[in-house]
């Protein structure tokens, strides 16, 4: 069926500002911290301050929802979904005060379920079974520090520990990145988990049942009625975001409270220095973390990835075997990590003159022609459009699609083409034109 | 029915001179062929002959209609679609059709003819030394009889293909898709053998629930090299025989929401955040028909692709006392003989997870994801099991040792079922309505060698 007029002036607009955005203009950055316009944002540790707070967030249907989450801090009024993302290097003691600003007087408290020995308040943390947690929480308007030795590199979660059913799924939650002692362009302490810095990325899934969420904006009592029996998501959500706010820079002004773009930008990995093509050696990584109740199986078109841990431990057999594994369909199950090397090599390397595609290149006026396309089979090749048809191509990029493979998640409340959907941005090899 | 004239009527009535007269406004892109100066892009190059012609078009095709679920199913606009004296159709449905070999005439005519799942391909490992064969699909646009006004174009998304140019990869948004009355070719170099899926990557919650889905493979370079197992064929190139097989059989699963499919049929809007499947379909159909033969089989017309024999309309051919399953044409049924290995090539584009069980029997996994299962330094990964998890769009490679014939019967029966039990029933009667077929083992000699993919003992072979 096809899309309405109105998604589509509104996605063409968006994405007319990203690319103003990515253009000589001055981004304009929310009072968030700056940092690289794709990619993954940091909030560097070992220590951090963290307020359990609510919000509002934006979603594609131009809806806006009403979450907790948590803000860097020790005051509200720093709201973001998801949580900041917090980076540690192996070794380091982490320490993560959490202020508890939630309404309706809530208490509140944070589990990390990958992580050995945290301590709460200085004593091993323990079960808070009279205040319906997992852990140590604490009452509202009040403060605890939870601390752990960040003993083993890779991805972890953060979420809350105390009425998990329901503060969970209202969104308290974020991710933990830890580096491991060999560097931070590796992700486990092994040679062949290296990648690229620039090409870092995250994909953090989850979704919303406005029922749920609206139920705890009316009243405290409707919210505690709210009948989870009937949890039915109609929203789903990458890094905080629906498609096509996924593929906006970090930071990006209209979305204050939704910091983190899922724009995955490359370049042709070569590994070859005596190809003809620039030297890339390296690989890209997408750190894969589910914070939902459903299975998100993600489906990046065009590459298979090599699954290389999954909920922070590396795949190997007990004598180092290496145990990774490729997909081209990343099943990621509620509360995984899953950390996945992948690249885009040009490996037919067609070129309009040299190594033309063998097929007769149809008229673009007799084509229905995508959004994303540079008019050109050729990477770094921009061809004019024909009338009628605009195009957000920049620089003859390739745009490759990453999206749920449940389908029905591709959605925002009925209006299709939402979601988890984002694309793989492949710039032609360097020197090259692109913004 | 009722006397009202009602949308589809209308649609039905002025549709075609809708899509003749109306361009302007409802196709511009055919307007603008004539308003804009063709760019001379290429000098005419004599490309080889396609290997296969897909057609994306509508059509009709036939589930158990008990239980009904009404209003949805079974949808009464099926029966106006099926042939007098055959069981009415019940469900409104996308899909591709392979129509190489059709004259245009007799390609014209399979609009509104589409079937569920799509055609199964196949093509033989890409090397630029060894086999520097390309596989050329062409596709083309019939356009939607029942809905005129979805002028959707199509595409065809090789799921899972590495390294793939947008121009090849059927995201529409990303490069071109194929508008009603329009042609492409898909030009492929499969560099890596295993089991994939393709689909239609337009409006793809809408064009995949639709039924525009199904599984294509790619053969190893290693077949024909009978050094490491006699029958010279391989799921990879395993370099030792881990992966020979006997006989290779796909089983790709589907959906059906029943509300859906009424809704596209009968002019509605879906949330598809609503989605909900009422039907679980292996290659196309539900448990007891899973077992059925295929549709008559055309043998040398399927070097590429699983091809059903055609009438001189063009039309699909069918098996006397099936006419019923005209639309859904394959078979799921296993038949092997005892101490053969039987590769299953299993892959899922549903929304829901399965978990395909094979009672009796313990599978290898040798594959997923057309990858081998090997870690980075070689090691291997594969493993055994009764119980295959496939999400929604991946697939397995699983290849089982038949076991010894035990009889007293023809041959012993063993299960292969989706252990998810509501994927596995549809309360249809005579049988459980789902995701399950059987593996039947005969005494050792007693089947020739398998002709074709998915192979069934009674299939019509022309």
């Amino acid at each position: 069926m096809q899309p309405s007029k109105f998604k589509w002036v509104w996605l063409a607009s968006v994405l007319v500002l990203v690319s103003l955005a990515a253009s000589s203009l001055a981004p304009a950055q929310s009072a968030k911290a700056a940092g690289p316009t794709t990619g993954i944002v940091c909030t560097e540790g070992p220590s951090f301050n963290l307020t359990a707070q609510s919000g509002y967030i934006q979603m594609s249907d131009m809806n806006t929802v009403y979450m907790w989450s948590y803000g860097s801090g020790t005051t509200s009024g720093n709201f973001q979904y998801p949580g900041p993302v917090l980076c540690v290097n192996e070794g380091d003691t982490v320490e993560i005060t959490l202020k508890n600003e939630l309404p309706y007087s809530l208490p509140t408290s944070l589990i990390f379920p990958s992580q050995e020995n945290v301590m709460a308040d200085g004593v091993l943390a323990q079960p808070d079974l009279a205040n319906d947690s997992l852990t140590n929480s604490v009452a509202n308007g009040g403060s605890i520090t939870y601390s752990f030795v960040a003993s083993r590199p890779g991805t972890f979660i953060y979420e809350s520990g105390t009425d998990t059913k329901t503060q969970v799924t209202m969104g308290l939650a974020g991710a933990l990145i830890v580096r491991p002692s060999m560097g931070a362009n590796f992700v486990y302490n092994r040679a062949s988990d290296q990648f690229t810095p620039e090409e870092e990325f995250m994909a953090f899934l989850s979704e919303v049942d406005p029922y749920q969420h609206a139920a705890w904006e009316k009243s405290v009592g409707k919210g505690k009625n709210y009948n989870l029996n009937n949890y039915h998501a109609y929203y789903w959500l990458l890094n905080g975001r629906g498609f096509p706010d996924t593929m906006a820079d970090n930071n990006a002004s209209w979305m204050p409270n939704q910091p983190y773009g899922a724009l995955a930008r490359i370049h042709p990995f070569n590994d070859d220095p005596g190809a003809g093509q620039a030297y890339h050696p390296n690989p890209a990584v997408e750190r894969f973390i589910n914070v939902g109740t459903e299975e998100y199986p993600f489906h990046p078109h065009g590459q298979n990835g090599q699954v290389i841990g999954r909920d922070g431990y590396p795949l190997e057999g007990p004598g180092g075997q290496d145990m990774a594994y490729e997909n081209f369909l990343v099943n990621i199950g509620p509360g995984q990590t899953w950390d996945v090397l992948f690249a885009w090599h040009d490996a037919e390397a067609y070129d309009s003159t040299t190594n033309p595609v063998n097929v007769t290149v149809p008229d673009l006026a007799n084509m229905t022609v995508g959004m994303f396309y540079s008019g050109s089979p050729y990477l770094g090749v921009q061809k004019t459009m024909p009338p009628g048809v605009s195009t957000l191509n920049q620089c003859g990029e390739y745009y490759i699609i990453s999206h749920n493979h449940a389908l029905f998640q591709l959605d925002a409340f009925g209006q299709t083409l939402a979601g988890p959907i984002t694309y793989l941005r492949i710039d032609p090899p360097l020197p090259n034109n692109c913004p | 029915m009722n006397n009202q004239f009602s949308r589809r009527d209308f649609l039905k009535v002025t549709g075609g001179a809708v899509m003749i007269t109306a361009g302007a406004s409802v196709l511009p892109r055919f307007l603008r062929k004539n308003l804009m100066p063709e760019e001379v892009v290429q000098a005419a190059v004599n490309y080889p002959a396609p290997d296969l012609f897909f057609a994306g078009t509508d059509g009709w095709f036939w589930l158990p209609p008990i239980p009904e679920i009404p209003p949805y199913h079974p949808d009464p606009y099926g029966a106006d679609y099926t042939p007098a004296g055959v069981d009415p159709f019940t469900t409104y449905i996308f899909g591709f059709r392979n129509v190489t070999g059709l004259t245009d005439a007799q390609r014209q005519n399979q609009r509104n003819k589409t079937q569920h799942n799509s055609p199964f391909f196949w093509t033989d490992q890409y090397d630029d030394v060894i086999n520097p064969k390309e596989l050329r699909v062409q596709l083309t646009n019939l356009g939607l009889a029942l809905r005129p006004d979805l002028t959707d174009a199509h595409t065809i998304h090789w799921h899972g293909f590495r390294n793939v140019i947008p121009f090849y990869d059927g995201e529409p948004h990303g490069s071109i898709s194929v508008p009603v009355g329009q042609i492409f070719t898909y030009v492929y170099r499969p560099r890596d053998p295993g089991t994939y899926m393709y689909h239609c990557h337009v409006e793809d919650v809408e064009h995949v629930t639709m039924g525009m889905t199904s599984l294509v493979f790619v053969h190893p370079l290693q077949n024909g090299d009978t050094s490491f197992y006699p029958s010279g064929k391989y799921a990879y190139n395993d370099g030792d025989g881990s992966t020979g097989y006997d006989r290779e059989n796909a089983l790709f699963l589907s959906e059906i929401w029943a509300e859906g499919h009424w809704n596209d049929a009968h002019i509605q809007e879906s949330d598809w955040s609503l989605f909900k499947a009422d039907f679980s379909l292996l290659n196309g159909r539900v448990h007891p028909y899973t077992l059925l033969p295929n549709s008559p089989i055309d043998l040398a017309a399927s070097t590429n692709c699983l091809t059903v024999q055609f009438d001189g309309n063009g039309n699909l051919a069918t098996n006397p006392g099936y006419e019923h399953l005209q639309y859904n044409p394959h078979s799921s049924l296993i038949t092997c003989n005892a101490g053969e290995r039987v590769l299953l090539r299993l892959a899922n584009l549903g929304f829901r997870e399965a978990a395909m069980t094979l009672a009796g029997i313990k599978m290898r996994v040798v594959g997923r994801d057309a990858s081998p299962m090997k870690g980075r330094d070689g090691t291997n990964t594969s493993y055994v099991t009764n119980t295959l998890l496939i999400g929604a769009g991946e697939s397995y490679d699983a290849i089982f040792e038949a076991p010894a014939y035990e009889g007293p019967g023809p041959y012993d029966t063993y299960i292969l079922y989706n252990r998810r039990y509501t994927q596995e029933s549809n309360l249809s009667p005579g049988g459980s309505g789902g995701q399950r077929t059987e593996v039947r083992v005969y005494p050792a000699g007693t089947l020739g060698p398998q002709l074709y993919l998915n192979q069934h003992p009674d299939d019509l072979v022309s």
